[in-house]
Formats: structure tokens, sequence, C-alpha cells
């Protein structure tokens, strides 16, 4: 049987063992995601559609899937959707900045040879198409982010309920700052993971520092992993900020109905 | 420290070899549409450009290039005035007319360092001394997976799984320690990363075994100088490690953190909230690596679709390997669940015996 199938089937199991309903849901939004983005990039083909508005689009329906299906939807996950949102505009736009003035949109000279064999004139904007790249790479750890500090700080609040608004964005922050390292690791090695090959080809070839930090291919991996890291900081202060407002105000309202 | 560095790659001219020249000045010659076989429309352009050397024996003179781009720019770009370009010059045999050459590629290194700097700055400001850790990880990282591969390059006989190995370990202990310190959090967050990392390897590996690898269309791999297995598996065991790390700090941490709040909170409420909070990140978790792989797919997808292939034939060429191992690492982040989790209560419990 293939790899792939058997590999999907022993994750399918482990969710379900380990996180009985909420892991079978975790498996399907794998599913889900895989279509959205499949769709997305048949969207793309299309010259007249924008990539980047394409982009904004898929970007909420993956949050919501991510947020709202894996996890219901309660106040920490509408905080966590809020602050998502919120974050990948800021992100869009410098990205974008970014991926113009870099020029690192399509395809290496190292990639090139092996695709001679097509046409490379389609008509779509891959200046735009890049910049999407960078944001869908990213949009995993942002809702990652946006949950992981929502989620300990409802604990938090569960187990210390007279807890004040300062205090619990403190602890927000101070959970943030716990993971902020663990999720930019998460990123930086799963990109060298997959460019692992590539390193060993500049290697192998022994690149200059100078060549190889000037390629194409090698500077748009940096890229991705340094607007990747912005986009985890930035939505730090924003989950938190908003998070603990929430809860505190809902008590407060709660107050006031007993 | 920072204005330094960025009037040094603003101003590196002099350490290349290569010839650079700064675009002062651009025409657009024409324009024309073209079609392609597979009635793709785009539009070709050509530029005129004029440019100022600066490095070289030539430093200071003009040049001419012409550029040609498309409208889509999958391997091409339209040049503005301020660009930096690497160029070749023609050897010229008349003394006073203006040089001409070709343009080579694009002097990116300005941008990645300024981009560079704004990373450092927004890790700096939300994490402070975390936020330096992490840097600092980041670096001490790259380093050694660096000279991790160049042990591998120079010493034949040693394995790269054998010497990815090593470096996980080195990995995992450098990042962890270096983003949390010292402290039993640190302790019980490295042994369950390692015994996820090593667990999901072996299982991928069976699988691999069992099935002959199936379904894995090997040569979509770009880049390849090295037998690609041995290349697939070491990616796989770098790329699934950050996530397995994650997980298991996310779950020390915020077990350790219930513990420190309330230091009598008893073991069952413990693993309560210790698996309320691993199903959170599960579907999550797994997400983020799912995309950091598959995005990068997003590209050489649209050129294939663009080129009329068909559906399953591109998605397989393009994405087995990065399907698998966003699965592997996968099953990695949901093990390192009741891994991390139970190695917290061990090292709580033996805390609590100490006092």
């Amino acid at each position: 049987m293939n790899v792939l199938v058997w590999l999907a089937a022993i994750l399918f199991i482990l969710m379900i063992l380990i996180g009985g309903k909420k892991g079978a849901r975790s498996f399907f939004s794998l599913f889900l995601n895989f279509v959205v983005l499949l769709l997305t990039i048949l969207f793309m083909t299309d010259p007249n559609a924008d990539p980047i508005i394409l982009t904004l689009i898929a970007c909420a329906v993956i949050s919501f899937i991510n947020l709202f299906y894996i996890n219901e939807m309660n106040s920490k996950t509408i905080t966590a959707f809020i602050s998502t949102i919120i974050t990948i505009v800021i992100l869009l736009f410098f990205i974008d900045m970014v991926t113009r003035n870099a020029m690192i949109q399509g395809f290496g000279e190292e990639e090139i040879e092996e695709l001679s064999i097509f046409s490379l004139y389609i008509g779509v904007d891959f200046v735009k198409i890049g910049a999407s790249v960078i944001i869908m790479s990213t949009i995993g750890a942002i809702t990652d982010v946006a949950i992981s500090i929502t989620s300990p700080m409802r604990e938090i609040f569960n187990h210390n309920p007279l807890i004040s608004r300062k205090d619990l964005f403190t602890s927000g922050l101070s959970i943030g700052k716990d993971i902020l390292g663990t999720n930019t690791n998460t990123l930086f090695f799963a990109f060298f993971g997959g460019y692992l090959g590539l390193l060993i080809w500049f290697k192998h070839l022994s690149y200059s520092v100078g060549e190889i930090v000037n390629s194409k291919v090698f500077s748009a991996e940096m890229l991705s992993i340094f607007c990747a890291g912005i986009g985890i900081a930035l939505i730090i202060p924003i989950a938190s900020w908003i998070n603990a407002y929430f809860l505190v105000k809902t008590r407060e309202n709660n107050k006031i109905f007993k | 420290m920072f204005c330094r560095l960025c009037f040094f790659v603003n101003h590196n001219y002099s350490f290349y070899e290569r010839p650079i020249a700064k675009v002062i000045k651009t025409t657009l010659e024409d324009k024309t549409e073209m079609i392609d076989i597979h009635d793709n429309k785009d539009y070709l352009f050509n530029q005129l450009i004029i440019a100022e050397l600066k490095n070289g024996e030539e430093k200071g003179r003009l040049i001419h290039l012409t550029n040609e781009y498309s409208s889509s720019g999958a391997y091409d770009q339209e040049y503005h005035v301020g660009d930096e370009l690497f160029v070749s010059i023609d050897t010229n045999k008349e003394e006073n007319t203006d040089l001409t050459g070709t343009i080579k590629d694009v002097k990116r290194d300005k941008h990645v360092v300024i981009i560079a700097w704004i990373f450092i700055f927004t890790l700096l400001i939300v994490g402070k001394k975390q936020g330096l850790f992490s840097i600092i990880s980041l670096a001490a990282n790259a380093v050694l997976l660096s000279y991790a591969l160049d042990v591998y390059l120079n010493t034949s006989n040693m394995s790269l799984v054998v010497i990815c190995s090593v470096s996980t370990i080195l990995f995992t202990v450098i990042s962890l320690l270096l983003v949390n310190g010292f402290n039993e959090k640190t302790y019980a967050a490295i042994v369950a990363t390692l015994l996820g990392t090593f667990i999901s390897l072996l299982i991928t590996y069976l699988v691999m075994w069992l099935t002959s690898e199936n379904g894995l269309r090997y040569e979509e791999m770009q880049f390849l100088t090295h037998p690609y297995r041995m290349v697939f598996m070491a990616g796989l065991l770098i790329g699934s490690l950050g996530a397995v790390m994650d997980v298991a700090i996310t779950m020390s941490s915020s077990i350790f953190g219930l513990y420190e709040k309330n230091n009598n909170i008893p073991v069952k409420a413990l693993k309560t909230s210790g698996m309320e909070i691993g199903k959170d990140i599960m579907g999550t978790m797994t997400n983020i690596l799912f995309f950091a792989y598959i995005s990068g797919s997003i590209p050489m997808l649209i050129l294939y679709f663009k080129n009329a292939s068909a559906l399953g034939f591109t998605l397989s060429m393009n994405l087995s390997l990065e399907l698998a191992r966003a699965l592997a690492g996968g099953i990695g982040i949901v093990l390192t669940i009741p891994i991390g989790l139970y190695t917290s209560i061990f090292f709580i419990n033996r805390k609590r015996a100490k006092l």
C-alpha cells in the first residue's frame, strides 16, 4: 500500500486515541485545509483574480477551520480568530512589499533547468503569488500561537478566577515569550528540513557566502523565515491583550447578572 | 551596530568579485503580447537600462543593459531605478564608448539584512530576554546545521542519518535550554522531544520499509547531488524536530505553570488540564507543519496547472514528499502530547518528593 495512506491512517488512529472526538476533528481539518489550499491554487490560475485577495479569503477560511471546527466556537477561539485576522492583515502589507523589493518571486536559477519543458509565460502575477506563499506558510503558526496563548490563559483564569486584567495580560505575554522561541524554531526547522537538499547542493558546489545570500532560492527562504518570525512575535501581544480584555469583561458582566 | 551593518550591506560592493551595477535610468522599449500553446496570455517587455558600475576596475562608469521580462515574472522581473544587479561586462574594443553587458542576477543581501533587523527588533521588543535567547538559538542552530553538513560532505563514510541524529540531540538541548533556561520544565521538554522525534522517525521508517516506498516520487526532489532517500529522511527528521519541541515545551510549560500557581494541585487535575491543552494544540500544530511544507509548492503547482497537466499527476509529482513529511511530523506531534504530559508529571512528582 501507499506510504501516504499508511502514514495518514497511523496519524488518524493516534489522533483519535489521544484526542478523542477533537482528535478526529483535527485530522479532518487537515484534509479540509488541503482542499481549501487546492481550491485557492486553482483560483489563482485565473489571471484575472488577485492572488492577495484570494490569500486573505483562504487565510480567513483556514483559521476558521483551525480554530472553530477543531476547538468549537467559544470565547478563547473567538479571541484567537480575531487576533489571527488582525495579524494577517498587518503582515500581508509588509510581505507584499518585501517580495516586490527583494524580487524573490517565481523560480530560482537552480530550479529553472528542470522546468525547461514548461512555458513560463502563463499570465499570473508571480510577485503576488510569492507573497501568498509566505503568508500561507505562516498561517498555521499564527493560528497556533493564538490558540496556545488563549487556551492556557483560560486555564489560568479558571484556576484563579479573581485574577486582574493586567495580571492576565502579563501571564499571556509570559506564555507567549515561552513559546516564541520554540515557535520560530518550529518554522526554522521545518523550512530547513525541507531545503536540506538545497543546502547540501550549495555546500557541495562550494557556493561562496555572497552567492548563497544573493541567490533567489536562499534569500526567499530566509525572508520567509524572518517574516514568519515577525508574524509570530506580533500576534503575542495582540492575542494576550484581546483575550485578557474579553475574559475580564465577561466576568464583570456575569457579576452584574448575579 | 545597527547603523553600521546597514551601511555595510549598502556599501559592500568592493567585497564582491562579480561586477555590480546600480540602475540609474530605465526606458521601456516595446511590449508584445504572447500566447503560448496552452492559450495562456502574457506580455513581454523589453527594457533598456543604464546603470552605474559600483566596483572593480570600471567603477563609476556607466553600463548599458537590456532586460526582457514578462508581466507574470516567473523567472524575470522589471528593474527600477535604484535596483542593484550583478552584471557581466562585455569586453569592449573602443575606448570612449559606454560599456555594455548582461544582467546575471539581483543583489538581494540588502533586503535580507533589513528584514533580518526588523525580525530581530520585533523579537526583542515582544520577547525581551527570551526574544534575545531565541535569536541566539536560531543563529546557533544555523551554525550547527552548517557545520553538520560540512562534516557530512567531508567524511564520506558517515551516514547522514547518524550525523543528523547527533545534531538533533544537540539542536534540542541548545534550543530548549536557551529558550527556557536551566530548570525542570526544560529537562522534561528535552526528554519528551527526543522520545517523540525518534519514535515518530522509527514509525515512518517502518512504514517506508513495509511499503517499499510505494507512492513517494523522489524525482520531484530538486538540488540533488547526494543519495535522495538519505536526504529525504534527514530532512524529515530535522523538519519535524521544531514542531515536536514546540509541543513538548508547550505541554511542560503549561503543566508547570499550573503547578506553580497552585503547589497542591492533584496529579489527576494536571492530567485533565494537560490533555485539554494537548487536544487544543494538536490540530493547529499539525497544521503548522502542513502549511510550512505545502505552501512552498504553490508556484510549482500553478505552473503545472497552467501547462495543462492533469490534477492527479501534478499532485503526486509535487506533493508526495511534502505530504509524507507533514504526516510524519504530525505523528511526532501527536505522540509527544502524552509523552510530554507524563514526563512533566514525572518531574513534578520528583520535585514534590524533594520538598
